[in-house]
């Protein structure tokens, strides 16, 4: 069977490593790629991808504005945003547009319940 | 002199963020409005290029709800308004129009709610990685110049724990963790809001979260 792959967008090195932990000790079938920031995001998600988990505040484009661009790429891609600021409104506009929220930091058992409904 | 690596740079930045983060949440909350957040800014700088990184005018007077902790780890959490701003937020956080002078009786009071609130949530989600027990002392109003409310030594001074481990040096410099935010307000019914968090260790707790901050990246 294939590896499913997730994308890990996040400016911070150490919340890549966290996530980067959980996948490699945990959840050893999923491909990860990582990036920085939205730009090289979407520079490297051309191939096939079914999970995004998307930092909010980053530089350049923020976790929202990211999701509108992938989500026209990849239409069937689940996507979550992985912060600690999660504000009523921020709430509204993502669910409206079918995304998640995880709340940092991130915990295994939120990754595993998500990627249960990935599946 | 102290520093820090970049990756342990990046880790305080983010811990940083996820503090803020909680902040904004529940000042969000307060305002019933969104709060948007800068990138956070990092520098161990001395005091005075610290205050211009606060505010262009350095003669501009601020108001600043103080929340100095103690304990492993002792520093000083600084919610920051421009003056002018802290009245606006009072009068939306009280979502009514009153007259000026009964708005600055309810000042004090009510910023120093805001502030135990946001600092709170701030300071617990910051240090919920590390091991480190500190406790909260009471939060206080101020009003000054940035330049008066970056002088650790006069924060250090205010708090109840004696210092001794901390030299004179550390009158010269300061760890100054930085994020701006801002309500945003869609439908333009409101004013907006602007302000500052600030972090202020002295060099000695700047030592502590160094040590703590290398176990946290070991485990990775």
């Amino acid at each position: 069977m294939d590896k499913k792959s997730v994308l890990i967008v996040d400016d911070s090195s150490l919340a890549r490593m966290m996530v980067r932990k959980i996948f490699a000790t945990r959840f050893t079938e999923w491909t990860l790629i990582e990036a920085k920031d939205g730009e090289e995001a979407l520079s490297l998600s051309d191939g096939s991808l079914h999970l995004a988990l998307l930092d909010f505040n980053m530089p350049g484009m923020n976790g929202i504005e990211l999701a509108e661009k992938l989500m026209v790429k990849h239409p069937s891609l689940a996507v979550y945003l992985v912060t600690a600021n999660i504000q009523e409104r921020m709430h509204q506009r993502a669910e409206s547009m079918g995304i998640g929220f995880i709340k940092k930091p991130i915990a295994e058992s939120k990754i595993a319940d998500i990627l249960q409904q990935v599946a | 002199m102290f520093c820090l690596s970049e990756m342990e740079e990046d880790a305080l930045k983010e811990f940083f963020n996820m503090g803020l983060g909680m902040a904004a949440a529940s000042l969000s909350q307060m305002v019933n409005n969104e709060v948007m957040l800068s990138l956070p800014q990092l520098k161990v700088v001395p005091y005075e290029e610290a205050t211009k990184m606060l505010v262009a005018n350095e003669e501009e007077r601020l108001v600043a709800i103080r929340q100095n902790f103690t304990g492993e780890l002792t520093g000083t959490a600084l919610l920051i308004f421009p003056g002018a701003e802290s009245l606006e937020l009072v009068r939306t956080l009280l979502n009514e129009q009153m007259p000026l002078e009964v708005l600055m009786e309810l000042e004090q009071e009510t910023l120093q709610d805001v502030g135990n609130v946001v600092l709170n949530a701030f300071l617990e989600s910051f240090t919920q990685m590390m091991s480190i027990q500190f406790e909260f002392e009471a939060a206080e109003f101020l009003k000054g110049s940035s330049h008066f409310l970056l002088d650790i030594s006069s924060h250090l001074a205010a708090q109840k724990q004696a210092l001794t481990a901390d030299s004179s040096e550390d009158n010269e410099r300061a760890f100054v963790l930085m994020m701006d935010f801002k309500t945003h307000d869609e439908e333009e019914t409101q004013h907006t809001l602007g302000g500052f968090v600030v972090l202020l260790f002295s060099q000695y707790s700047m030592e502590i979260l160094k040590r703590e901050l290398k176990v946290i990246l070991a485990t990775l």
